[in-house]
């Protein structure tokens, strides 16, 4: 029994140890289970983070792309647009349905299904440009490049674009073309030849160059400067070239000969101007060419015109002193021989004889005074005295002084007499002459002549108004032609009147004559404020 | 005392007149005429007695008043005789000219031969208080 006993209470202990034994591995499999399953808990919580992160990334990408971009299935339909898209085409895929070919503009249809093909035989289309509709912008002009998604078995399952708006740009190169079209217009029809240089090389030339020189512009291009020049003219300019280049200048102009295709050579003022890089270095010269070889010809002719014209007028001036004095000489001759027989046989002549004598005389003093007109109305333009400030009241007191006046005759200035810039020789013959006559020709009893002067816009009006005998309307304009008296004293030489008009036209003046015969006659004349 | 005047002109009548103002005035002034410049330059050069005053025309045949005036002013014996113009122009020109060369004074012959008469008569009682340059 005891034995029976100890038998099973062995055997019980047995599965005691053995109980425990295997509660022992459970607990220690329990354990490792735990362990795991923790374990896989965290690297769960770390792929999950992961993802998450990559997945705000990738949205932060699509939202901060500039360049649109769209998702779409193979029927396309647009799964996805990011933020740009959605500007571009002005749609909201949340709340409408969008399909792609709704946005294709008409005409570029056709060329988008083709690019459409490409892509699902290629799986990618780059650098398409076409048009699209969008719900706000109108047409716009878009850039795409795109590719097609696969899934696992390699089938296609969607397709991606990146869709940039190149309207702008498109819209800035036109204009900027245009620009560049009108600036060759320009050039090419400009009659000024233009080339472009970069030392001393020709690399651009317009029509007018090529027609001057008479090159092809391919021609031109395989030339330098000194090829179209002058050898001892090129060193001249080079020298400017220099200071250009040294940045002393920045233009110069110069006149130089050009040598054409066919050898001949032309004149032509050069205008070089300096095209520089930001460093001040030179870019290119840009020379301005134009042909003045006839214009210089017409400047030769014009110098010699103009200095025969001065010999011919230094002749006639000349020509009118040396007649004056070789007729003037006989006349002294004959004055003097004819005093001699006066004087030699007074006893001897009659009265008859005198009277001769003294006609004759008489003749050749107005002989003497005719020359003396002629002289004066010839170099009354040719001597030319420096300009003065001169006060004609002081010069009419003096002609008033000088000239003969009788009793019987007052001569009045009635207003005051301006100061005048101009030559002192010539007023004095235009008032002593218009006083002059006014005084000598006068008929009256009480003879009153009255000067005066008043101020007009830019010029003076003067008048000498007298009480003589009075012009008649019919010589109003004959008075002032040369050798055209009215009266046959023999002082009256008609040249007087000549000289005042002379006078008056040389200094852009005008001169009439208002009168009433047997009332006295009004002259007047005008004068510029400057002359 | 008497002047020795030297007249260069080439009329004959011009030479006339100035002979009857010194007659009619009875100068006892000594006149010697010169039909043109180049026989004036003869006589000066061949005398040794150089007049007092020379009277010069201006406008003559073959040397004129103003070429003889360079010559005898670049003659050191002839350049202190002073030398007085008789001429009928009063051309500003010549007058400078003559001025600039070197001359005593400048008449301008009137028409009138009574004014001719007063205007030597002055002349030469001016130049008979004048005190000259004996050789």
């Amino acid at each position: 029994m005891s034995n029976e006993l100890e038998i099973l209470q062995r055997a019980l202990q047995r599965e005691k140890a053995a109980r425990k034994q295997a509660e022992q591995i459970l607990e220690g499999k329990s354990r490792e289970l735990y362990l795991l399953t923790q374990e896989l808990k965290d690297v769960n919580a770390k792929l999950e983070e992961g993802l998450t992160e990559k997945t705000s990334e990738l949205q932060g990408v699509f939202g901060n792309l500039v360049d649109a971009y769209v998702l779409m299935d193979i029927s396309g339909n647009v799964i996805k647009m990011n933020h740009s898209a959605e500007e571009l085409f002005g749609y909201d895929i949340n709340k409408e349905q969008l399909n792609i070919v709704k946005l294709i503009y008409k005409e570029d249809y056709e060329y988008a299904m083709t690019s459409f093909q490409e892509l699902i035989f290629k799986g990618s289309f780059s650098d398409y440009q076409a048009r699209v509709y969008t719900k706000h912008k109108g047409v716009r002009t878009v850039h795409i490049n795109a590719s097609l998604i696969h899934n696992k078995k390699n089938q296609p399952i969607a397709a991606q674009g990146i869709v940039r708006d190149i309207t702008e740009e498109l819209e800035r190169k036109r204009i900027f073309e245009e620009q560049k079209k009108q600036l060759s217009a320009i050039v090419e029809n400009s009659s000024l030849g233009i080339a472009l240089t970069r030392f001393g090389k020709i690399i651009q030339t317009n029509k007018a160059f090529q027609n001057l020189l008479g090159y092809t512009p391919d021609e031109l291009l395989q030339k330098e400067v000194k090829n179209i020049s002058l050898k001892d003219e090129y060193e001249k300019s080079a020298s400017n070239m220099q200071k250009m280049n040294d940045g002393e200048i920045n233009n110069f102009s110069v006149n130089k000969r050009y040598v054409k295709q066919d050898g001949t050579i032309f004149w032509a003022k050069t205008n070089v101007a300096a095209v520089r890089n930001e460093d001040g270095s030179i870019k290119y010269q840009v020379a301005l060419i134009e042909d003045i070889t006839e214009q210089l010809e017409f400047e030769k002719q014009r110098d010699q015109l103009v200095k025969n014209l001065e010999k011919s007028n230094k002749e006639l001036n000349d020509y009118a002193h040396i007649v004056s004095h070789d007729l003037k000489s006989p006349l002294r001759s004959m004055n003097a021989l004819l005093t001699w027989l006066k004087e030699d046989y007074e006893e001897i002549l009659d009265d008859n004889a005198h009277n001769s004598l003294n006609m004759l005389l008489k003749k050749v003093d107005k002989m003497d005074h005719l020359i003396s007109g002629i002289l004066k109305y010839a170099s009354i333009d040719k001597v030319d005295h420096p300009k003065q400030n001169i006060a004609l009241h002081e010069i009419v007191a003096d002609i008033i002084d000088v000239i003969h006046i009788p009793d019987h005759i007052t001569i009045e200035v009635a207003t005051e007499l301006p100061i005048i810039q101009g030559d002192k020789f010539r007023l004095q013959q235009l008032f002593q002459n218009l006083i002059g006559n006014a005084v000598k020709y006068n008929d009256k009893e009480q003879g009153l002549i009255t000067v005066s002067c008043e101020q007009k816009e830019d010029f003076w009006q003067f008048t000498i108004a007298d009480n003589g005998p009075g012009i008649s309307k019919k010589y109003h304009d004959k008075i002032f032609q040369i050798f055209q008296t009215l009266d046959d004293k023999n002082e009256s030489t008609g040249i007087g009147l000549s000289i005042v008009k002379k006078i008056v036209v040389l200094y852009d003046g005008q001169v009439w004559v208002e009168s009433e015969e047997g009332k006295g006659t009004t002259f007047y004349f005008t004068l510029k404020n400057k002359i | 005392m008497g002047l020795t005047f030297l007249l260069i002109e080439d009329d004959e009548i011009e030479r006339l007149k100035f002979t009857r103002v010194l007659q009619k005035n009875n100068y006892n002034h000594t006149l010697i005429e010169a039909e043109n410049g180049e026989k004036a330059l003869e006589f000066l050069e061949s005398n040794k007695e150089l007049p007092d005053l020379i009277f010069l025309d201006l406008n003559m045949p073959k040397m004129n008043g103003l070429e003889f005036l360079k010559i005898l002013k670049s003659n050191p014996a002839l350049r202190y005789t002073p030398v007085v113009i008789l001429s009928t122009s009063n051309n500003h020109n010549d007058l400078k000219e003559s001025y600039e060369i070197g001359i005593a004074g400048y008449i301008v012959k009137p028409l009138k031969y009574e004014d001719y008469a007063d205007k030597i008569k002055c002349l030469i009682e001016y130049w008979s208080v004048n005190e000259l340059i004996k050789r």
